[in-house]
């Protein structure tokens, strides 16, 4: 239990050197992660985007028959709202703290809520999601745990994300699968195998999840999906499975991990099936791990063919496209792109860290003078490189693709599209054709002021962003 | 003292100021906080009433404090930060909010403020910890920022506008509805001989609110909308007229009627005025009278939403449309002092007919609510979708937050609105199988 021991794990930037703050040439990029340690970068402005909170309650959110107590000021819990209302994901209660609570603490008014998420939901858990508020006022959430788990006899799990920590909004997954891991699979005792496989989906879309499900059990597989829509026993299954699928190893990195490393289930570490290429490898390596490597070869035939008769005659010849993306989505996207004959004509990711350095150095290879930039959100260094750029097509997941449009190219949106394995390509390819064949509306937004000053815009990109003095 | 809630729909007093600041043309929003306070915003309040976005997306600038700053301190990110943003984000007029984390270290926000405006820079500044209220705490908040910091900026007093008046009291979002029943409120004054002045929305920006000032009159809308109008009868002597709703329908010929004497206006040319509106309703209604009758449409319905819409929604389907409230639930915690009276008004809505009159803004608690009231037609917001199911009665989305319903240019409010409500209302019956 090594990684297992403290109550919330290595921020990400310690733990694979994240970089959060980059702009330079692909080659560059490879070199910046060559040395001892990675030096971080810092922003003089920037602009809102993601955190530990709202990545931890992205998970939460999810998990079957659970209750979360958001132990914060009302603020902090909207991003559950929108979670409830657009998703209908999440039964969630907030603590409601206010000044007063800034300064007395607020133990009697969690202990309250999570009785009252208890007796509202019935739920198998609870998650007690700190905030900054609790951070900073450093509330005993930990005693209010141990005194309600032996109350109400059923895990309650306090997820320790502080909004301020980490500068990376991924470590808000690992803490959230770090506290449930913690709390609920204890030693080692069982030890057996139960033959099962784990497939990590972690906050992937609905369609996506049933698209790749759709062919692992195909195959013949018995899948113990997580954190996705699990049960909170689905976690204690996972540490006794055969080995870990991964969809996205941005995302699944430290679940991974951490069932490798305490529990020895072995992790499947694979590129994100998207594409045809990439998923036939992907399908072929879980194929070949779970001793099923020819029902694999033969199933990716068979879609294969189906797919290249759909796909008919798309091609991107000729078209130069941005891509702005997480990392694991942007480089598989980027050979998509490349297969159909465009041109990557620039990346942002929200962030690269070491487990990105092979396929980083695949792309150096290709492409050693494609411009790479490090941004969560954002948009004023996107729009800045973009105006330079002028590709004839943006594919993005941000929360600012509203805003990218203003320039007039086509945009299309990854942020709730599937995208993964056969459908997904094939759903991808006709929403990046749709944007191709009609760009009277991205046009027609190209009258509307940007929010940004001209002078601005004639700057370099990377003026905002500087070494962390120490 | 405050308590648990369950599902809220009530932001912070951070998200309420920077509701408010998104609606007024050319003013930035400086947030000095966590990387997350402007995303949840983005994600739980913008994402929530889908279809007026001001930037195209998450808030422009913020301080996106670290572990360093909590420790040693943020006022000199923030001094930075507002520098840059002067820099990158075009902008007439920068508003500074802070968020919890730091006022909790205590950054000096007004000495920010002030080290900017030395440098002639145009900005104002708001404490807006989302510990100090919700939403409605901080449009309040961030009214009286503007109210009181904005004629030490704008080197002297703008040339008076005649008949201008004021328009309290509709926050942003808060009320899906609110560029719609602005504009809408700005028609009908007009219509009587005065100059509305609306602060926020489309062609909205800080030189409507330097003429705040010069108005002959203030109107609010709301209970949101007092503070600032007394805070104006307090510094300019200016009179206000306080309404608890929105004027929906009739209610909108009152407000002219009364506005109208108020000022001393031309009655006649008021009464006209007014007399077209309701004719124009008037014909409406009735060519409406065959599918009303034939649908059934004379039902119980249950409300829930703001104050303000509660009072204007269930008047006007109470009074005018002879629909029957069972339930009414009031979700923005009005001041102790004006809730009273909200009560014993909308209780009496309808002649004889006692409605249940409720305050709360616990998701659980309310379904409970509804569901046991029950009712056969549910007006509210998207939270409310499940309970209108679980009742298998029509349900008409009309307050925040919206999931499936775009909003951009509809009200509910004056002649106009009563019209589109008709509309709406009349699409949710007819929908599906509940004729």
């Amino acid at each position: 239990m090594i990684l297992l021991k403290k109550r919330a794990p290595r921020i990400r930037e310690k733990r694979i050197d994240t970089l959060n703050a980059w702009i330079g040439p692909a080659d560059s990029a490879v070199r910046e992660f060559a040395g001892q340690e990675v030096v971080q970068r810092i922003r003089t402005f920037s602009q809102s985007s993601n955190d530990d909170l709202l990545h931890a309650l992205n998970i939460l959110c999810r998990i079957e028959k659970s209750a979360t107590v958001i132990h914060s000021p009302r603020g902090c819990a909207v991003a559950a709202l929108y979670h409830k209302v657009a998703q209908g994901r999440g039964n969630w209660i907030v603590t409601n703290l206010d000044q007063k609570d800034t300064i007395m603490g607020a133990d009697r008014k969690l202990r309250k809520a999570v009785t009252t998420a208890y007796r509202t939901y019935d739920p198998e858990v609870i998650f007690i999601l700190s905030s900054p508020v609790a951070a900073i006022n450093n509330d005993d959430i930990q005693a209010v745990v141990d005194e309600l788990r032996e109350e109400l006899e059923l895990p309650v799990i306090p997820v320790f994300v502080t909004g301020f920590a980490s500068r990376n909004a991924l470590t808000g997954y690992d803490i959230a699968l770090h506290s449930i891991f913690r709390q609920l699979a204890g030693g080692r005792e069982s030890g057996g195998r139960n033959g099962r496989v784990n497939l990590f989906s972690v906050a992937e879309h609905r369609s996506d999840l049933q698209e790749v499900t759709r062919l692992l059990t195909a195959l013949g597989l018995e899948l113990n999906v997580l954190p996705d829509n699990a049960s909170i026993w689905t976690f204690v299954e996972a540490t006794e499975a055969r080995f870990s699928i991964s969809l996205n190893h941005d995302a699944d990195n430290y679940l991974g991990t951490v069932l490798r490393e305490e529990y020895d289930v072995p992790y499947l570490e694979i590129e994100r099936p998207l594409g045809l290429e990439a998923t036939g490898r992907w399908l072929l390596d879980v194929g070949k791990a779970a001793g099923v490597g020819q029902a694999a070869a033969e199933l990716h035939r068979q879609e294969s063919v189906r797919v290249r008769r759909e796909l008919g005659d798309f091609t991107l010849s000729g078209i130069r496209v941005y891509l702005s993306l997480s990392p694991s989505t942007a480089l598989q996207v980027a050979k998509l792109v490349e297969e159909s004959g465009g041109e990557i004509a620039g990346i942002t990711v929200p962030h690269l860290d070491v487990l990105h350095i092979a396929q980083l150095k695949l792309l150096a290879s290709r492409h050693p003078l494609l411009q790479v930039h490090i941004a969560d959100g954002q948009p004023f260094e996107e729009l800045n490189i973009l105006r330079r750029f002028a590709p004839d097509l943006y594919i993005g997941d941000g929360a600012h693709t509203g805003q990218v449009a203003r320039l007039g190219f086509p945009v299309v949106s990854l942020e709730q599209t599937r995208i993964l394995a056969y459908n997904g390509t094939l759903n991808l390819v006709q929403r990046i054709s749709v944007a191709l064949k009609n760009r009277s509306f991205g046009e027609r937004l190209a009258s509307v002021t940007l929010p940004y000053k001209e002078s601005w815009l004639q700057r370099s990109p990377n003026w905002h962003i500087k070494k962390e003095v120490k | 003292m405050t308590y648990h809630i369950d599902g809220s729909r009530n932001s912070c007093a951070l998200h309420g100021a920077l509701q408010l600041i998104e609606a007024i043309e050319g003013a930035v929003p400086v947030i000095h906080s966590n990387t997350g306070c402007g995303m949840q915003h983005y994600l739980g309040v913008n994402r929530l009433g889908p279809g007026t976005d001001s930037s195209g997306g998450p808030p422009v600038s913020s301080s996106n404090i670290g572990e360093k700053h909590i420790v040693f301190g943020g006022s000199s990110r923030l001094r930075e930060q507002l520098k840059n943003t002067i820099k990158v984000v075009e902008g007439e007029l920068y508003f500074i909010v802070s968020g919890c984390s730091t006022e909790m270290v205590g950054d000096d926000i007004p000495a920010m403020a002030k080290e900017g405006l030395e440098q002639r820079f145009p900005i104002v500044y708001a404490n807006t910890p989302g510990f100090r209220g919700a939403v409605h705490q901080g449009y309040e908040l961030a009214v009286r920022a503007l109210i009181e910091q904005l004629p030490a900026l704008s080197g002297g007093r703008q040339k008076p506008t005649d008949n201008l008046v004021n328009i309290w009291g509709i926050i942003p979002r808060q009320d899906p509805f609110w560029a719609g029943n602005l504009e809408e409120i700005g028609r009908l004054l007009e219509g009587i001989g005065l100059s509305p002045n609306l602060l926020i929305g489309y062609g909205q920006g800080p030189d409507n609110w330097r003429y705040v000032p010069e108005a002959v009159l203030n109107i609010s809308v709301s209970v949101w909308g007092e503070a600032p109008a007394r805070l104006l009868e307090e510094r300019y002597g200016t009179p206000s007229v306080l309404l608890d709703g929105l004027p929906v329908g009739s209610a909108a010929g009152r407000l002219l009627n009364a506005v109208s004497d108020r000022l001393g206006l031309d009655t006649d040319r008021t009464e006209r005025f007014v007399a077209a509106e309701e004719t124009r309703l008037g014909r409406q209604l009735a060519g409406f009278a065959d599918i009303y009758y034939r649908a059934g449409f004379q039902r119980e319905f249950a409300l829930v939403a703001e104050s303000a819409q509660v009072v204007g929604i269930g008047e006007f389907l109470g009074r005018t449309l002879g629909l029957l409230p069972r339930t009414l639930i009031i979700t923005d915690n009005p001041p102790e002092e004006s809730m009273g009276a909200i009560r014993e008004r909308l209780s009496g809505l309808v002649d004889g007919w006692k409605a249940e009159v409720f305050f709360s803004e616990d998701h659980a608690e309310i379904q409970d609510i509804v569901f046991s009231g029950g009712a056969e037609v549910v007006l509210g917001s998207a939270l409310e979708a499940k309970v209108a199911d679980s009742l298998g009665v029509p349900f008409l989305p009309v307050s925040f937050p919206l999931a499936d319903r775009v909003v951009i240019h509809r009200g509910y409010a004056g002649y106009r609105g009563a019209t589109a409500l008709l509309e709406d209302i009349g699409s949710a019956m007819l929908s599906r199988s509940f004729t």
